[in-house]
């Protein structure tokens, strides 16, 4: 789901982190789709040199991806071109790159973070420029070996990846893949190839599980390509490779940690603690087994392991077993299991923090009576007659009709009329929520950009306020200074809390 | 209001034989009659009556005053005067239903039945359908009848109120009670206290729940740099 705003949103980042020409360059990339790098110059009508720096920046910093393909068929002559595409989510991300670093430094330790910290802030290091960076500022260098540690424990919870293929070789020309069907569905294939040419060429250029996540090494060999005994990754012989190995912080894990404790915290709100201290047990223990982000149920686990596991925690350790049983049927599962194996619906969760969220825009926007429509509706999940609605929802007849189609107006429900005769027709409403979900995400993008760049807008206006040195700050400067602390404070805050709403409905 | 919803029906077949009927009135009082509980517009009742105005005009009174027809009140058009034979009850189409009272939808009488359930809910922490409309039969606190249907509607505004929430038995702690898998109601908020639900992350920011949020640019007229809904928001 790339939305208009979206792309405004992922292009006002890049302007905010890397200027106006890289922005450029990634612009067009991410409105046209794939580019090569004449084409780039064309549409950009930047030189030559700049759209390459540009890129090179932008790939520097897992942005941008680059591709080869075969163009035109398998006769003769065909010739490998070379392309671009932008990576919309890795872009998106760069907005969360604090909550990334706030996880690592909740479990693992300083300098842990000081490594993410300096792959963040330069997109790929190799195992020596990690080394350089820590040394900075020291008076003795730091030791490979140290940072090398460091690093292993990084990929150990797969928080660092290997940096992929930065040319794979795509089978297919992706060009077809976007001009797929258009038409009737529109609302939905306008925005789904783009993600699907995405994936398809980071799915080339991802590299195998174990290579992934293993660390060269220049000391030891370990040829037989094993696991090590305590899970740890294997080490991979290659002296020189362990100089040009570029290391990158693996996005992907870290939104699986992030969906994972949105799940949890979820079902604590609208259950209780017990059900979320289930739930973290279950998604604890089978993390290792989570092959895709948005995995839609929990790994099947009999009764006996989850009480198991549940155990483990301070919590965990004051329920009883049939306590833990009616948690899980709180939780959704069937209260008799055959095989007595547990999976929780986990899209369902998500799927009610989805409603929840759109229901609050409704009630703030809309008041009262229209939240219990659209949550009537929402619930039914299917076309009801106006009169219908009134009843059930308790609002005058003749109010109810201007409600909806407010409602209507704005892209909330979806409307059809049954004519019954020339003059009797009735209108029925229902909530097209594939449809809604993408004006929604795509209303949030517009929001988080607006608060960025009401962000740059305090902070250029009180600019002065940032030169004058600590002790000045007094009097009316002081009640300034305050304000625009207090300003900051608040738009930061809610940017970051609108970017898990974003997080829930796009990544999710 | 009535607050019997049930239609009433007053010996349902016996004609007006016994009051002395002028053949217009006979031919509009059988034409209302034959709308039963739906009654029937003065222009539609002049179009199939063939009639004319004046006729109609003065029949209509004068069958009105031998009680055999009344005017009632449509609540889809409250403006078009409506009659009906005496012996009917109007239907729900033409009252509201069960919740209006001369065609107005009785908001105050709602909302004390709804006050009423969700304290008794909070009260019991747990309570199931039956719970509810066994107390609310017992205390007495409503001087109408309330339907078993009605108390069912009420619930259900509740839980779209998202007030209360529908869950499931588990048989366990505060559903010790209540066998497992029977369907019961909850106060949604934990202070049980009537109240907007949490603002979500949208709905906690002024674009949010801006109304000009697809006329705004970030260099138009409407912009997060000149924008009022802004200005009031950061006004520490
Ligand atoms: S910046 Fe202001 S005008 Fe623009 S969408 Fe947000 S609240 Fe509305």
């Amino acid at each position: 789901m790339v939305t208009q705003n979206g792309i405004k949103f992922a292009v006002h980042l890049i302007t905010n982190h890397f200027g106006n020409l890289v922005s450029k360059v990634c612009e067009n990339l991410l409105k046209r789709g794939p580019l090569s790098l004449e084409k780039l110059v064309k549409f950009t009508e930047l030189t030559k040199e700049q759209v390459k720096n540009s890129l090179l920046v932008l790939v520097q910093h897992n942005c941008v991806q680059a591709f080869t393909f075969d163009e035109g068929d398998d006769r003769e002559g065909a010739k490998a071109i070379t392309e671009y595409v932008a990576l919309f989510d890795n872009i998106i991300h760069r907005l969360r790159f604090p909550k990334f670093l706030e996880i690592v430094s909740q479990e693992l330790d300083d300098e842990c973070v000081e490594l993410l910290e300096g792959l963040l802030r330069d997109g790929r290091l190799t195992l020596k420029q990690m080394v350089d960076r820590a040394s900075q500022g020291k008076e003795n260098p730091v030791a490979m070996d140290f940072v090398q540690e460091n690093l292993r424990k990084l990929l150990a919870v797969r928080y660092v990846e290997r940096c992929p293929d930065p040319e794979p070789f795509v089978s297919k020309p992706v060009k077809e893949e976007t001009t797929r069907k258009r038409g009737a569905k529109s609302a939905k294939t306008d925005v789904v190839p783009r993600q699907t040419m995405e994936q398809l060429i980071m799915e080339a250029a991802v590299l195998g599980e174990g290579i992934r996540f293993s660390l060269p090494s220049n000391t030891e060999s370990n040829a037989d390509g094993e696991t090590n005994a305590d899970g740890s990754p294997m080490i991979i012989d290659g002296t020189s490779q362990a100089e040009s190995t570029l290391w990158r912080a693996n996005f992907e894990e870290f939104i699986r940690r992030l969906r994972r404790k949105a799940l949890i915290e979820n079902v604590r709100a609208r259950l209780d603690d017990g059900a979320a201290v289930i739930l973290s047990a279950i998604l604890e223990s089978t993390k290792t087994a989570e092959k895709k982000v948005k995995m839609e149920n929990s790994v099947p686990m009999s009764l006996d392991t989850i009480f198991t596991e549940v155990m483990k925690t301070e919590f965990g350790r004051t329920m009883t077993i049939d306590r833990v049983r009616a948690s899980l049927i709180q939780l959704g599962c069937p209260s008799r299991m055959l095989e007595d194996s547990y999976s929780i619906d986990l899209k369902n969760v998500l799927e009610l923090a989805r409603n929840e969220e759109v229901e609050s825009i409704v009630l703030k926007r809309y008041g009262k009576d229209a939240y219990r429509i659209f949550r009537l509706l929402s619930k039914a999940g299917r076309l009801l007659e106006t009169d219908k609605i009134a009843d059930s929802t308790f609002v005058e007849k003749k109010d109810a009709p201007k409600i909806l189609s407010r409602l209507w107006t704005d892209n909330y429900l979806h409307m059809e009329k049954l004519a019954l005769s020339t003059t009797k027709s009735f209108l029925l409403w229902k909530v097209n929520n594939p449809v809604l979900r993408v004006h929604v995400l795509d209303e949030m993008y517009h929001a988080a950009l607006n608060l960025s760049l009401r962000m740059a807008f305090e902070q250029e206006k009180d600019e002065e306020l940032l030169t004058i040195p600590k002790d000045k700050i007094v009097g009316p400067i002081q009640k300034r200074y305050k304000r625009l602390r207090n300003v900051w404070l608040l738009l930061g805050s809610s940017l970051m809390k609108l970017d898990d709403a974003l997080m829930l409905f796009h990544d999710f | 209001m009535s607050r019997l919803p049930s239609l009433k029906r007053k010996q349902p077949d016996s004609g007006p034989s016994s009051v002395a009927l002028t053949d217009h009135e006979r031919i509009l009082y059988n034409v209302i009659r034959s709308k039963r509980d739906m009654g029937i517009w003065t222009r539609d009742l002049k179009r199939e009556s063939n009639l004319a105005d004046n006729v109609v005009n003065k029949s209509l009174k004068s069958l009105e005053g031998k009680k055999l027809i009344k005017e009632v009140v449509n609540i889809q058009n409250k403006g078009r005067k409506h009659y009906m034979a005496a012996e009917f009850e109007p239907s729900k189409e033409i009252t509201g239903g069960d919740w209006y009272s001369e065609g107005i939808l009785d908001v105050d009488f709602i909302n004390i039945v709804k006050d009423q359930c969700l304290k008794h809910i909070f009260r019991q922490k747990v309570a199931t359908f039956d719970g509810v409309s066994e107390w609310i039969r017992k205390s007495g606190i409503f001087k109408a009848e309330i339907t078993q249907q009605q108390i069912e509607e009420i619930l259900r505004a509740l839980v779209l109120d998202n007030e209360i929430t529908e869950v499931k038995s588990t048989g366990f702690g505060e559903f010790a009670s209540v066998p497992i898998g029977r369907v019961c109601y909850k106060c949604t908020s934990k202070s049980g206290h009537k109240g907007e639900p949490k603002a979500g992350a949208m709905a906690s920011v002024p674009c949010g729940v801006c109304p000009r949020i697809s006329l705004c640019t970030p260099d138009g007229i409407i912009s997060p740099g000149t924008c009022v809904y802004y200005e009031k928001w950061l006004d520490f």
